[in-house]
């Protein structure tokens, strides 16, 4: 709130203001009726007197109606200026407070540990993020704003009502909790059902996206026909579902006309009569029909607001829940040491939270400036291994230690921990932006050229060249779609322009065929010789030239030793080797 | 590309004309709304006609003798206003989801019926929102803007011709407001409409920055980027409040000023009002008529633009509706074949023939439709029934490019497709494409059980055929691992499943079609070992005696092909058996030395 909350007493202020001349206007058409075109002696209290007699009095004013005009004017001009700044300075509070609240959010999402994101889904993340702060923006910029001024306006209005007189207030005072708790009833009814109106909007929304997503299967499997039909039918009872909807919120909006039109009718008559009887004039009968209706729609309205502050409350309180997951942090005094050194695997274990174990007693040594190659299939554990490297994934205490050149990598910054380690992961992610600021993101000041010599050795720069606005091309999501290995060799590109002491490739060329992979493994191999290199696959191909390869099964390292070596041993490396160059050997 | 083209269309009559055939079945209703619409501001409008009767009346002759009847009357009305309004509330909202309905229909069953040249050159959030949000901002302008259109007009028409009738003098001065009204609301809201245009642009973006920032984490983690994308997420945000608040200041200065003419026109109202009244020309009820549409006439004058703004904004999105109407498949069946076989929607299998699975090019030229040269120059190619051709080359080589013509999903530039010694466009698409199996390099699962996904491949399976099909492909494996076996809910996209397991569930997918022709689309290349080399049995099984078109990255895979053709560059440069290609010495052969020679230099050594 802080920042905000100024411009939000200043709104409070001018609506006060804003209501407060809201009531003057009808007091000089009363005042004017009786008093100016009729006969009847004024009553107001003392300073009111005061400004009628300095106006000249009432004789003055009957011959000069338009000083009365001029009076209506100048009140209404002051009260529009008031109206103004009520409404600019509210605004004002409200997106300061959302910019603020936006980028606290997003601050700490970026803290949030991976585990976090695993844990919740994205659709529901970004919703928060989205929609429910959405609905704490219209709160604070309309319905608070309106709230600040129904509220004061009601008691005004009723404070002038009385005034003129108290037994027809009282009536009016009569009808309002029924009006409001109407309204709020409708409201409460009406809000679960356009719940369930987005969500049958959702189900048919999914439906056009799957289609269009497997345009290909579809097509190709004749299904055009089923799939419409299947689209139409959602389509007639989402529809149904909303006209049934709409039916009700018709008959809501002219059961509140009917009931507010009789309480107009009930205080004409009274009105009238109180006129007849001479309790009451003309003109304080207008005057009191007018406050009535200024005041009428205001309170029906409260009902939404009501409602719509339990919505608030509920959206606040999803938002809440990720303000306080707990971010990601440090040790006090993390250190930020040379990462060049040897990196030691001692005794690492690694459980999910559900309690399936991924890693057992892992031990392993890579030696700095040596290439090395894990290979293992599917839920082997090698993917969590190097997360746990790059501390994606904590380590948890007594599951083994991750050193490098020495150092526990729980005692380092994360930061400084990450941005040393170059990781390629198996499905990268690009961001929306250009090619050339994909390339460079983690490191801007890099140049055109060493963009582009980091794409060379990617093998990237030939299919980029390709496209017709080259390094300019935009990528992401809302840009050229890349396929799956332009995508990798994109990532591989960025790591490379970083030049980190070390670096990992996580299955990063998984989806670049052999005859590209063996280019890049062997540009990388030329320009890499200072750095620590493990390549993580399941393609022999790929980590045969390491230095070291160790093989992984089930959480666990069951062979290691050079390509040579683990070929002579004849074990699950060998197994492996064999059935990916079946039926090659014959050949050649 | 074309997502990116300014809309700036101006269609005559805001582009309303076009909308015709589909608002045509609900005239009916739509007259009946209006008619009641009519009716019920009529009504509104009078009311303060019964607030004038108590002050001439009541209040001035000091009696109550006609009250019972004003009661009636006052009752009567408000009934009649109640009743009007509901019903044409209710017509409203029928037609606006009626009419959305109906476009969201046409336009999704044309969709069906584009070709792939459109959805490459429009993205799938595009299409999407074509057929979601376009179709419904339509609906809500045929229905409540008419009714807020006859409503705001009808409202003013009826109040100038009371305060005509009561006193023309007066009833002149409050027609000289409306224009200057009305003239700075249309100043200022232009201006307001504008921010907001701006203020959803980034509001998009914003949104967007959330999705990466979410979406992307890992990467963003594992780069240490959060600094760089904080600070292009506090530029949005920023971006944001300023615009936000600018449009909050022409928004309120916007309100300010409807209120002040308001205010002017209740001073005039006084002014010469009070004069006349003193004057004993009219009457105070008369008067306090004038006072109460004085305030109450702003509201009608401020909706009445708001409508205008509506409509010309809508233009947009009837503009882009009709454009995708009007777009024309590349890929279309001549009216004499539809006339044999029928269409997409209406099929006469009976006059299908049986398809055997012979595929020949002949004299093929092709070219994308938003390429810029021909990918295939003069191509000729036999492929007889049972024929497994497979299509090798580097990434981004253009593999696909056979297969998309295979299963028709573009027409040769020049040549023709022969299916069974017959030219593909004598029989139409859905034809052809019963008899295809399809395979994606990413496979595509739609939400439902995994037996509504089977029976994507036929209709009419049994659970028999179903676990038939699964076994062919070694995968009955994946409906232990599931709760409820076939009736298990695999999810949008199949979230559940791995992406391996998903694989072989569009495997046995595309193998319950029983096809003649196979295609396989790089479905080998992301998973383990183990679920490869169960794929690659499962694959050999199954293009027994079909037709088959294999793309593959790994030439372990083709090395049994018939037929292997070799792309570069989009082009077909070498075609042949595996040994004559490696014979040939040529590019097949160094991609595939270059593979394994390494490989065989270490296992000697």
């Amino acid at each position: 709130m802080r920042g905000s909350i100024r411009y939000f007493l200043l709104s409070v202020l001018f609506t006060l203001l804003v209501s407060l001349f809201d009531m003057i206007n009808p007091r000089i058409i009363s005042f004017t009726v009786d008093s100016v075109i009729g006969d009847v002696a004024p009553a107001f209290p003392a300073p009111v007197m005061g400004m009628i007699q300095a106006f000249g009095g009432v004789e003055y004013l009957r011959n000069h109606l338009e000083a009365i005009a001029a009076a209506v004017a100048l009140t209404a001009l002051i009260r529009a200026v008031c109206r103004y700044f009520w409404r600019y300075y509210n605004a004002k509070g409200a997106e300061t407070f959302m910019e603020r609240t936006r980028n606290t959010v997003f601050h700490h999402l970026m803290t949030l540990p991976t585990s976090w994101f695993g844990s919740h889904h994205t659709g529901d993340i970004i919703q928060r993020c989205t929609s429910d702060m959405e609905t704490i923006k219209v709160f604070l910029s309309e319905q608070l704003a309106s709230l600040f001024r129904i509220l004061p306006m009601i008691f005004l209005a009723f404070t002038f009502m009385y005034h003129i007189h108290a037994g027809l207030t009282g009536i009016a005072a009569a009808f309002l909790p029924v009006i409001v708790g109407y309204s709020l009833y409708f409201h409460r009814r009406v809000s679960g059902a356009f719940r369930k109106a987005d969500v049958e909007e959702g189900k048919l929304s999914s439906i056009a996206q799957e289609n269009l997503t497997g345009v290909r299967v579809v097509r190709a499997f004749g299904k055009e026909q089923y799939e419409t039909e299947r689209f139409e039918s959602r389509n007639e009872t989402y529809t149904a579902y909303w006209i049934r909807l709409m039916r009700l919120l018709a008959a809501f909006w002219c059961s509140g006309d009917l009931l507010t039109a009789a309480q107009i009718l009930i205080i004409t008559c009274l009105g009238t009569k109180y006129c007849v009887e001479g309790s009451m004039t003309a003109g304080g009968f207008i005057a009191f029909l007018t406050y009535n209706t200024m005041m009428i729609w205001p309170v029906r309205m409260l009902g939404r607001i009501i409602t719509n502050l339990s919505k608030t409350g509920v959206s606040l309180q999803r938002l809440q829940e990720i303000m306080t997951a707990e971010p990601e942090q440090d040790r006090e005094n993390a250190l930020c040491p040379d990462l060049s050194g040897d990196i030691v695997f001692d005794h690492v274990s690694y459980a999910y939270e559900t309690g399936v174990d991924v890693l057992k007693d892992v031990s392993m040594t890579i030696r700095a400036g040596s290439t090395v190659g894990i290979l293992g299939g599917t839920g082997s554990g090698k993917s969590t291994l190097m997360y746990l490297l790059d501390r994606i994934y904590p380590l948890k205490e007594k599951e083994g230690k991750i050193s490098i050149g020495g150092v526990d990598i729980q005692d380092m910054s994360a930061a400084w921990l990450r941005s040393h380690i170059g990781m390629v992961l198996q499905e990268p992610y690009l961001f929306s932006r250009s090619l050339e600021e994909n390339i460079r993101i983690a490191s801007p000041s890099t140049s055109h050229s060493e963009v582009r010599d980091a794409a060379r050795l990617a093998a990237l720069d030939e299919s980029i060249m390709k496209f017709e606005d080259g390094y300019e091309t935009y990528v992401g999501e809302r840009g050229v779609t890349l396929s799956g290995g332009q995508k990798q060799r994109t990532a591989i590109a960025q790591m490379l322009v970083r030049k980190p002491s070390v670096m990992v490739f996580d299955d990063s060329l998984s989806a670049v065929d052999t005859e590209t992979d063996a280019k890049i493994r062997q540009a990388l191999s030329e320009h890499t010789a200072d750095s620590t290199v493990i390549l993580v696959a399941h393609r022999i191909t790929t980590l045969m030239h390491a230095d070291e390869i160790f093989v992984m099964d089930k959480g666990r390292i069951k062979e290691h030793g050079t390509h040579q070596e683990l070929l002579d041993q004849g074990g699950i490396y060998r197994r492996i080797y064999d059935l990916q160059m079946a039926g090659q050997e014959a050949q050649t | 590309m074309s997502r990116d083209r300014k809309e700036t269309v101006r269609l005559p009559w805001f582009g309303i004309p076009q909308l015709f055939p589909y608002i045509r079945k609900y005239r009916k209703t739509l007259i009946l709304m209006i008619v009641l619409g009519l009716i019920a501001s009529v009504a509104d409008s009078i009311m303060p006609l019964f607030t004038r009767y108590a002050i001439n009346h009541f209040i001035a002759q000091k009696t109550l003798d006609t009250m019972p009847v004003f009661i009636g009357l006052y009752l009567l009305t408000a009934l009649i206003k109640m009743a009007a309004d509901i019903t044409s509330l209710n017509r409203a909202g029928e037609i606006e989801m009626s009419v959305n309905r109906d476009l969201r229909n046409a336009s999704f069953r044309h969709i069906q019926t584009l070709s792939f040249s459109y959805f490459n050159q429009n993205s799938v959030g595009y299409i999407h929102a074509r057929v979601m949000s376009d179709t419904g901002k339509i609906g809500e302008l045929v229905a409540w803007r008419m009714m807020d259109f006859v409503w705001n007009v009808s409202y003013l028409i009826a109040v100038a011709a009371v305060m005509f009738a009561l006193n023309a003098r007066l009833a002149v001065l409050f027609l000289l407001i409306i224009p200057a009204a009305a003239a700075v609301i249309s100043y200022f809201g232009r201006k307001y409409m504008a921010l907001n245009r701006e203020i959803r642009e980034v509001n998009s973006k914003i949104t967007g920055n959330f999705n990466e920032g979410i979406t992307g984490i890992r990467s963003i983690k594992t780069m240490a980027i959060e600094s760089v994308m904080e600070t292009d997420f506090c530029r949005d945000t920023e971006k944001m409040r300023k615009v936000s608040v600018r449009a909050a200041h022409y928004n309120s200065l916007l309100q300010t000023t409807m209120s002040t003419v308001g205010s002017i026109a209740l001073a005039l109202v006084l002014w010469r009002g009070g004069i006349l009244t003193r004057e004993a020309v009219i009457e105070v009820g008369t008067l306090s008529v004038f006072i109460s549409y004085a305030v109450g006439m702003m509201d009608p004058i401020e909706m009445l633009v708001d409508t205008f703004a509506g409509v010309i904004s809508i233009q947009a999105n009837i503009e882009r509706f009709t454009r995708l109407m009007n777009t024309e498949s590349d890929v279309a069946d001549t009216p004499e074949v539809i006339e044999r076989y029928g269409d997409t929607f209406h099929p006469k299998k009976e006059n299908w023939e049986e398809l055997k699975g012979d595929v020949e090019f002949q004299d093929v030229s092709f070219q994308y439709p938003d390429g810029k040269e021909l990918v295939l120059d003069h191509f000729s190619l036999k492929v007889p029934h049972g024929t497994n051709v497979a299509i090798v080359g580097e990434t981004g080589a253009g593999k696909s490019t056979l297969v998309n013509l295979v299963c028709r999903f573009y027409e040769p530039t020049r040549g023709q497709i022969l299916i069974d010694g017959r030219n593909a466009r004598e029989r139409s698409q859905l034809w052809l494409h019963s008899n295809i199996g399809y395979v994606l390099q990413t496979p595509h699962l739609f939400s439902g059980t995994v037996r509504d996904n089977l029976r994507y491949g036929k209709n009419d399976a049994t659970d028999e055929e179903i676990l038939e099909a699964l076994r062919l492909v070694n995968a009955e494996g994946i409906l232990d691992k599931l709760a409820n076996g076939l009736d298990s809910e695999i999810g949008e996209g199949g979230d559940q499943l791995s992406t391996g397991e998903k694989q072989m569930l569009s495997f046995a997918r595309a193998i319950l079609a029983d096809p003649r022709i196979l295609v396989l689309d790089e479905a080998t290349s992301s998973v383990d070992t183990v679920t490869e080399k169960m794929i690659q049995n499962a694959i050999s099984t199954v293009i027994q005696g079909r037709t088959s078109f294999v793309i593959a990255h790994r030439l372990s895979t083709v090395i049994d092909a018939d037929v292997i053709l070799v792309v570069k560059d989009g082009k077909i440069i070498e075609q042949g058996r595996h040994r004559e290609l490696m014979r040939k010495k040529g590019f097949y052969h160094s991609l595939y030395t270059r593979q394994f020679e390494e490989a065989a230099l270490n296992s000697m050594g």
